[in-house]
């Protein structure tokens, strides 16, 4: 198994003004499973993502990610751990303006000991965008950006990518070829995906679709005949 | 009530409260420091013009000549109010064994006289009698009291007086000989007054000045000049006025440095404290470009909007200008009441200025209203379709100016690149750190600068130009025998005889009243350094005077200057030899064999150089020297040196006070240019944490480009920092002083040192706010 949850509870804050963000969550995902969170906001997904990616902390229950139980490490080894084991992709893209598109890559391919430089090309003919290595991101369409993002997630090849809403600030066409590319990436490498999004009709390209709601999940979905990118409309 | 606008700006202000208290303290000390320099000032002056008027201080005082004829002609002059004709005379003094310089000043006997009143402090004013009245320094150094005796020297007799009161005199507040010797120690120098007919008596001749005090006191220029040829008529071998009067001199330069004060400093505050309010307020305008979109989206008017940005600067500038000039007003206080009490002078006057007051919070709340100026007028224009579509440019990335110009820097680490992007990305708020980096070390050098200048300046007068390790005066002019006496004493190395006569050297219509000193061509007690840092020979070849001459009489070396000593009589021409840069006073140096041939006759000495023989100090010798008959008094050149230095202890507080200041001022200018640059950089920096960095190595980075800026702002500042401590050095040069900007090369690597680390732990706030980043929180966040 690639990630593993069990009775995760996740609550911000105390007493009266606690939110329970989420409420005794029991997932099992399979590497390179393409497995999508869905739910309206405030429904926990990101806040899922975001445990496994141990850029927030366990309340409660047990989080094991390929093996690593997340909910007891150290601040250094949750750092240690999301450079060797998951790659983010997020909505804002949130790439470093100051650097190009090939060095936005390289700082992170730097991060686990890669040639920097070399890594970063590669990537970024991966992500179809080996001519355009050299602009800064604000030379750059969003999809561009996104897929810099996403070249920037592959860069240390971690076994786990964690995409939060990878297409909601892009156009419907961009958007199609963003999660083409992802789901292309997941068969291509073998890489779990998860992916967090408000838009159902994503889940058809799944393999498994969670539908969470107020911090539970309702839904558990297994898809098993998935449609590719490009036939997806909504 | 108040508005929901208003209640946004308070609770953003608090938000935001740190880097608004940099702002205010920067605020606050400028405000403090125009209207406690500036009231100061004025409180000073006022007391020293109301101590004038009060003892009728002279406005003009003619020496020599026919005083009392000239007199008779002065006093019907339209426009002057008094005259009064007395004697004035040096003669040495000896109080409980220590003999010293002294000066007799005649003053009638039973009544005040009209010019130049004295303030009986204690005991009484002069009755008919060989009774004296102590100037108050001498008075306080020996703890002399009524009834206590003086003796003075007349002839050959030393004569008892009693003091019958002690009192302080408008020509002494600072007790200077004359403008060459402008500083001296109170067991070398004081000053005595007596019934005119007493000092009459004691010196053998007639009265030689005459004071005049010009209707209320008041400066009257074209009253000068109509008095001017009748002093010559009366054959006058000099004058002065109440500004070139020593004492006044003195002090006028003194408080000089506080009007300077109020102007300079309190500029470079006010600017700091804007530059740091408006890199914040920017700041604070980009990332509510959304709310701000929103507002006027929803009808708010463009004006309404520009007065709420506006409400950042101002709301902090005028919180923090109004205690700054009550704080300024009550330090005036402090200042006026310590220094006229150190100083000793008659009457101080302490008063409120509103004025001052006032426009000091109208200059503090005016650099705040001007720092929010352009950030409150973008916030007006801003289009709200635009802004509230969320994201906001944080400036388009490029290469590097260092990258470019330095290619091989490419191909560094991203790590490495990332700070030198970093500079060029937000350039308006780089300069603005940069600026204040500058100014910084502008105020840091100006007074580090000051320190640096006044110990250079003691050093090069009493340690490479003063050779000499005491000089003995004699009772009088005295031939080569009283010399070798000195010489043949045990403890005595060496002794050359000197000659020091008041002249007037005179080119062409200008004149310039000074000390002619006469030493051996050869002299070992004194080295002559010229202008251009060279140390001349006396040689036997014409004059060497301070360069100041140059200035006031026109001449260049070369030309010839005539010198008229009108109390021995002779008057030579010679020509300038070359100038000199010597720290303290304006004196002519000739060679003794020199003036002997001009004048054509042997010299005598007025005083001996000496120097100890190795190990001895002047405390050894002193009272043997001092024993001797011909001798009047003696002055170590070590104790000069130390009372000079602890004449710099206030200064060094002053100084000390400054460096703070200048130290707070950059902290809080690179505190909020730096929380501004981490504040701008959270979603970078939860993005960074996000992919696996660690929050150390995202501190280095940000360290880094915060000390990159901080550093090129070094050398501008330095440099800039030099030519301001040179040009206020300048101000306080004369023929009294010459401040001549000395700065040691450690003073700008400390002073760099001190901007590297201000500028780190400035730093800190902002990196402690990198460790508390949520990271789902903010990489959630829409706008940056």
């Amino acid at each position: 198994m690639s990630i593993v949850m069990k009775q995760v509870d996740k609550t911000y804050g105390e007493g009266a003004t606690a939110v329970h963000a989420l409420r005794g969550i029991d997932v099992e995902i399979p590497s390179g499973e393409f497995a999508v969170l869905l739910g309206p906001s405030g429904s926990g997904k990101t806040t899922a993502l975001n445990l496994t990616g141990a850029i927030d902390d366990v309340t409660a229950g047990s989080l094991v990610v390929n093996g690593i139980d997340v909910t007891t490490l150290t601040t250094d080894e949750q750092i240690a751990y999301r450079r060797s084991e998951v790659g983010f992709i997020f909505q804002f893209f949130n790439l470093i303006p100051t650097l190009t598109a090939a060095e936005n890559v390289e700082l992170v391919a730097e991060l686990t000991g890669h040639n920097g430089g070399d890594r970063a090309r590669e990537v970024l003919k991966l992500v179809g965008l080996a001519d355009r290595a050299d602009h800064f991101p604000a030379q750059l369409s969003g999809g561009e950006q996104q897929r810099v993002a996403i070249a920037r997630a592959l860069a240390k090849e971690p076994p786990i990518l964690l995409c939060d809403e990878p297409t909601g600030e892009l156009d419907f066409e961009t958007g199609r070829m963003i999660l083409g590319l992802l789901r292309d990436l997941n068969r291509r490498n073998n890489q779990t995906v998860l992916l967090v999004t408000h838009n159902a009709a994503v889940g058809d390209m799944a393999d498994r679709v969670l539908r969470l709601r107020s911090g539970m999940v309702v839904d558990d979905l297994r898809i098993d005949s998935p449609v590719e990118a490009q036939a997806l409309t909504w | 009530m108040v508005s929901t606008l208003n209640r946004k700006l308070w609770r953003d202000i608090r938000r935001h409260r740190a880097q608004f208290i940099a702002v205010a303290v920067t605020v606050f000390l400028g405000v403090t420091m125009f209207v406690a320099s500036y009231d100061s000032y004025l409180n000073l002056n006022a007391s020293y013009q109301a101590t004038f008027t009060e003892y009728r201080f002279a406005n003009v005082t003619y020496v020599g000549g026919d005083v009392e004829t000239l007199a008779g002609s002065v006093a019907v002059v339209d426009g002057v109010e008094s005259v009064a004709v007395r004697t004035v005379a040096d003669h040495p003094l000896q109080i409980g064994g220590v003999k010293m310089l002294g000066r007799v000043v005649g003053v009638p006997a039973d009544q005040q006289a009209d010019v130049n009143q004295l303030k009986v402090l204690e005991g009484s004013y002069l009755g008919v009698g060989d009774s004296v009245l102590v100037e108050e320094h001498m008075a306080n150094h020996f703890d002399l009291r009524p009834g206590d005796t003086v003796d003075v020297l007349a002839g050959d007799n030393w004569i008892a007086a009693e003091v019958a009161g002690i009192v302080s005199s408008p020509e002494y507040i600072w007790p200077s000989r004359n403008r060459q010797e402008l500083i001296t120690t109170p067991d070398n120098f004081g000053v005595i007054f007596a019934t005119e007919e007493t000092a009459r008596r004691l010196t053998e001749t007639g009265p030689n000045e005459l004071a005049v005090y010009f209707d209320g006191g008041a400066e009257d220029d074209g009253l000068l000049e109509r008095l001017a040829p009748m002093a010559t008529a009366a054959g006058s071998t000099a004058d002065y006025t109440r500004a070139e009067q020593p004492s006044n001199a003195a002090l006028s330069e003194d408080i000089k440095g506080f009007e300077e004060m109020a102007g300079f400093f309190p500029l470079l505050f006010l600017t700091a404290a804007g530059l740091a309010s408006y890199v914040m307020i920017s700041r604070l305008v980009h990332a509510q470009r959304p709310h701000i979109g929103a507002m006027l989206a929803n009808g708010m008017t463009k004006r309404k909007v520009l007065r709420h940005y506006l409400g950042y600067g101002v709301v902090p500038g005028l919180v923090a200008a109004i205690p700054g000039a009550i704080a300024g007003a009550l330090l005036a206080r402090v200042i006026t009441t310590f220094y006229t009490g150190l100083l000793s002078v008659p009457v101080t006057l302490i008063e409120f200025y509103p004025v001052n007051a006032v426009g000091g919070i109208l200059f503090g709340v005016g650099a705040a209203f001007l720092a929010a100026l352009a950030p409150a007028l973008v916030a007006s224009r801003i289009r709200p379709a635009e802004a509230m579509r969320g994201e906001t440019p944080t400036g388009g990335g490029r290469i590097s100016l260092l990258e470019r110009i330095v290619p091989p820097l490419r191909r560094l680490p991203i790590r490495g690149r990332m700070p030198l992007r970093g500079i060029g990305r937000n350039p308006r708020r780089t300069i603005y750190t940069i600026v204040g980096v500058v100014l910084s070390l502008m105020l840091v050098l100006v007074s580090w600068g000051m320190i640096d200048t006044v110990n250079h300046l003691m050093n090069t007068q009493f340690i490479d130009i003063q050779q000499e390790d005491a000089t003995v005066y004699f009772t009088g002019p005295v031939g080569p025998a009283e010399v070798e006496v000195l010489a043949g004493l045990d403890g005595i190395d060496s002794v050359e005889a000197s000659l020091e006569v008041p002249v007037t050297l005179v080119a062409g219509v200008e004149a310039y009243d000074t000390a002619l000193v006469a030493l051996a061509s050869n002299t070992q007690m004194h080295r002559f350094l010229s202008v251009d840092g060279d140390w001349l020979d006396l040689g036997s070849e014409g004059l060497l005077v301070g360069k100041a001459v140059g200035d006031l009489l026109g001449v260049e070396v070369g030309d010839p200057l005539e010198v008229q000593a009108g109390v021995v009589g002779a008057s030579f021409t010679d020509e300038i030899a070359g100038f000199l840069d010597e720290p303290l006073g304006t004196l002519a140096y000739m060679s003794t064999e020199r003036v002997e041939g001009l004048v054509g006759s042997g010299l005598p000495a007025t005083s001996a150089l000496i120097r100890y023989d190795e190990g001895l100090e002047g405390s050894d010798l002193r009272s043997e020297i001092t024993a001797l008959p011909s001798v009047a008094a003696f002055n170590d050149s070590k104790a000069m040196f130390d009372m000079m230095q602890q004449l710099m202890l206030l200064f060094y507080a002053f100084v000390g006070v400054m460096l703070v200041f200048g130290g707070a001022m950059a902290f809080a200018l690179i505190f909020n240019a730096m929380s501004v640059n981490i504040a701008e950089r959270r979603r970078e920096v939860a993005t960074l944490l996000a992919v696996g960095t660690d929050r150390r190595t995202i501190s280095r980075l940000i360290t880094t480009e915060n000390l990159i800026v901080a550093i090129m702002g070094i050398p501008i500042g330095l440099v800039a920092g030099y030519y301001l401590s040179k040009a206020a050095m300048g101000t306080f040069s004369s023929d009294m002083f010459s401040f001549d900007l000395y700065v040691k090369p450690m003073t700008f690597v400390w002073a760099s040192l001190a901007i590297v680390v201000v500028a780190l732990v400035s730093q800190i706030p902002g990196l402690r706010a990198i460790r508390r980043i949520s990271i789902p929180e903010v990489i959630k966040e829409r706008a940056a």
